[in-house]
């Protein structure tokens, strides 16, 4: 006897039709977010890819509050957002960002900053695409090592390492931060309810397919999701007051080129003269893993 | 029962007599920054986020002051830059609050790109900007910072004395209450900020009466009702929403006017739009002031019968048509000289431009005289200057006091 369909998403939030191209990790997020988070939501939205995949005017996504703002001060607007609803009572609730890397890690960190050592009581989720994905592709801190941008083209790719975001997040000392893949979609779902019950400021970082961006196969968005996370590229862990909670181990160590190889922005680390850097990366990475280990044990 | 308070002197715990002057005030001696931080408090404010900047600084310092005493309902919040400051204000008001903040010079300057947005969406809200100029370092009073703010969609007014700071203040929220269009109150730094004045602080229910709460508008949040606010807005749409802008910026300078002749009957003091002292068919000089050189002017031309004084309080909208009621009664003779304390990087000041554009088509003499910029003092001595130099052989654009 077959089993019955059973869906994760049982009640829709969003209307049909975002404007989000093919195997784009936004409208997915987007979806289980708003199913779990309800009606009673204000989003708040920086300049970032869900600004379109949002809808333009008179379009709406969301079946929610939607407030737009500017690029460097999202979590300041969800704070007058947040004390005017406080004001009136409406304590329950919830007011979420949603925001790119770009608005995060770069152009908004300041303002992030700034609500997270308030402890202001909001939602923070940051799709992490990994560059500056709305306007073309440029390169954000966010963006990995050797991996190919617009700003950062052919024999120039990157060569910096992208920011430690979590690090610099849970050292504000805040009640809730956890990374998410949409490949883990229980344990991003579990971690949007977490969140969603914990008062103070809560951020989840959320690994963002982008196959225009990566150039990757949209087919192949989940795929690389998982693989992210099974090569401890993408770790999905937990940070409650600096207590960190690995939430998943790869039973099997995948090198991290499989994950690399799918994706066109880091064919140049394939060229001979360039694949020790792969094994940076693969350095990087298995260090990282060693202080998140570190870190749980402390 | 009297009840020192070491930050501004104001000892309201001592039973004032009610002003013999005003009914149903209490005169005080407080300084401009405290004058805006009463005034807030009288407006009941909700929300004030904020941030600390020479010369302003105490009025949100007071304002966290009257806030910890239980002495005005709000939240107020420390916000990590003015960019934040004015981000935080604009979700506050989109959330439906009454929202007042404070900023100066570069502050103002940080929060240029927010200015935009607050006035696009078509927010209510107050501010004072605490007028300082621009980096190399200063901090005395000038006007460059708000004047170079003036294409932002903020109604602006500049005040003259902590009264009518005080007093702006609460005009300005019925305004922008009505209108939708957020509105900025301008003191002089230190001239202003740090000096004591009388001060006639009306009682809550006079401004109770005058000013009532705020209602939901278009742009307010309502959980029942979601909508998304700001979103990309194509080309005719955009075209469309500032038409509406427009029409209702045009209505600003008589729906001020009114407004202020309504505070005058709630009040007792009347304000208008603009001031005109001594403008007759046998003036000869006229001189155009903002804020407190106003009253430098008023001082020097009680020794001179043949000068008399403009005063702009509304700046934006430029209030072109009481202008050119105040000046119509000048002889064709007549010159008018302009005291600019701010430059914007072009051969006229600001009030110059806005004077030429007010006066389009008409035949006066107009000169413009750039005095007190970077805060230097303007005292009655670089008036009379002013009058001299314009009565013989002026310059289009002069300098004052220059070295």
């Amino acid at each position: 006897m077959k089993p019955a369909l059973e869906f994760l998403i049982k009640d829709e939030k969003v209307y049909s039709g975002a404007l989000s191209c093919r195997g784009c990790g936004w409208s997915l997020l987007v979806r289980h977010l708003a199913s779990l988070l309800g009606e009673d939501t204000v989003y708040v939205a920086p300049a970032s890819c869900f600004s379109i995949i949002s809808g333009p005017f008179p379009l709406r996504e969301l079946k929610a509050n939607l407030v737009h703002t500017v690029f460097a001060a999202a979590p300041a607007t969800a704070t007058g957002v947040r004390a005017a609803l406080d004001r009136q009572g409406k304590k329950d609730t919830t007011v979420v960002i949603l925001a790119g890397d770009g608005g995060t890690f770069d152009i908004g960190l300041q303002a992030l900053s700034g609500a997270a050592a308030r402890n202001e009581n909001l939602l923070y989720i940051v799709n992490n695409n990994g560059a500056y994905m709305n306007t073309g592709i440029q390169t954000s801190t966010a963006t990995p090592y050797g991996a190919v941008t617009t700003t950062n083209p052919g024999s120039g790719f990157k060569r910096a390492w992208p920011k430690d975001l979590m690090g610099i997040v849970a050292a504000h000392n805040m009640p809730y931060a956890a990374t998410a893949s949409l490949a883990f979609l229980e344990d991003l779902r579990t971690k949007v309810e977490r969140a969603k019950n914990t008062r103070g400021f809560r951020l989840l970082m959320i690994d963002g397919p982008c196959p225009p961006g990566h150039k990757a196969d949209p087919a192949q968005s989940i795929q690389i999701g998982r693989l992210a996370v099974e090569t401890r590229l993408f770790p999905l862990f937990e940070v409650e007051r600096q207590h960190y909670t690995i939430n998943y181990r790869p039973e099997k160590n995948i090198p991290v080129e499989e994950c690399l190889k799918l994706q066109g922005r880091f064919k140049q680390l394939f060229k001979p003269e360039n694949r020790y850097m792969i094994e940076e990366v693969q350095a990087h990475t298995d260090q990282y893993w060693v202080r998140l280990e570190a870190m749980e044990g402390l | 029962m009297k009840k020192e308070n070491n930050h501004n002197g104001l000892m309201l715990e001592e039973p004032y007599p009610e002003s013999p002057r005003y009914p149903r005030h209490v005169e005080v001696v407080m300084k401009g920054n405290y004058a805006a931080a009463e005034a807030a408090r009288l407006c009941r404010v909700g929300f004030i986020p904020a941030y600390p900047i020479t010369p302003q600084t105490t009025i949100v310092e007071r304002l966290s002051e009257l806030v910890a005493e239980g002495k005005l309902e709000a939240t107020y919040i420390n916000m990590d830059s003015e960019h934040s400051v004015f981000a935080a204000a604009m979700g506050a008001a989109i959330g439906g609050e009454r929202v007042f903040t404070a900023t100066a010079g570069q502050g103002l300057f940080y929060a240029h790109e927010v200015l935009q947005a607050i006035s696009h969406f078509r927010l209510p809200m107050v501010m004072c900007n605490v007028g300082r100029p621009s980096i190399p370092w200063n901090i005395w009073s000038d006007q460059s910072d708000s004047l170079s703010q003036r294409d932002t969609g903020w109604i602006q007014f500049y005040g003259e004395s902590s009264q009518e700071v005080l007093d702006t203040i609460i005009q300005a929220y019925v305004l922008t209450e009505k209108t939708r269009i957020p509105a900025m109150v301008v003191l002089d730094a230190f001239y202003q900020s740090h000096t004591s004045e009388n001060v006639w602080l009306p009682d809550q229910n006079l401004v109770d009466r005058f000013l009532p709460p705020i209602q939901p508008g278009e742009m307010s949040i309502d959980l029942k009702k979601p909508k998304s606010f700001g979103g990309l807005l194509p080309p005719e749409h955009y075209n469309r929403m500032n038409y509406s802008f427009w029409e209702t910026m045009n209505q600003v300078e008589a729906l001020a006017e009114e407004i202020a002749t309504d505070f005058g009957a709630h009040f007792g003091r009347p304000y208008s739009n603009v001031e005109a002292v001594n403008i007759g068919p046998k003036t000869r000089l006229v001189l155009v002031t903002i804020s407190s050189i106003t009253s430098t002017a008023r001082g020097v031309i009680r020794d001179y019968p043949e000068v008399g004084l403009l005063k702009l309080r509304l700046f934006r909208p430029f209030p072109r048509e009481a202008v050119q009621r105040a000046l119509a009664p000048l002889s064709k003779d007549a010159v008018i000289a302009i005291v600019e304390r701010n430059f914007l990087g072009d051969n006229e000041g600001a009030i110059m431009q806005e004077m030429k554009r007010a006066l389009y088509g008409s035949n006066y003499k107009m000169y413009g005289f750039f005095a007190g910029v970077g805060g230097k003092d303007v005292p009655p001595v670089t008036i009379e200057k002013i009058i001299h130099r314009a009565f013989h052989r002026p310059e289009e654009v002069n300098w004052v006091d220059v070295g």
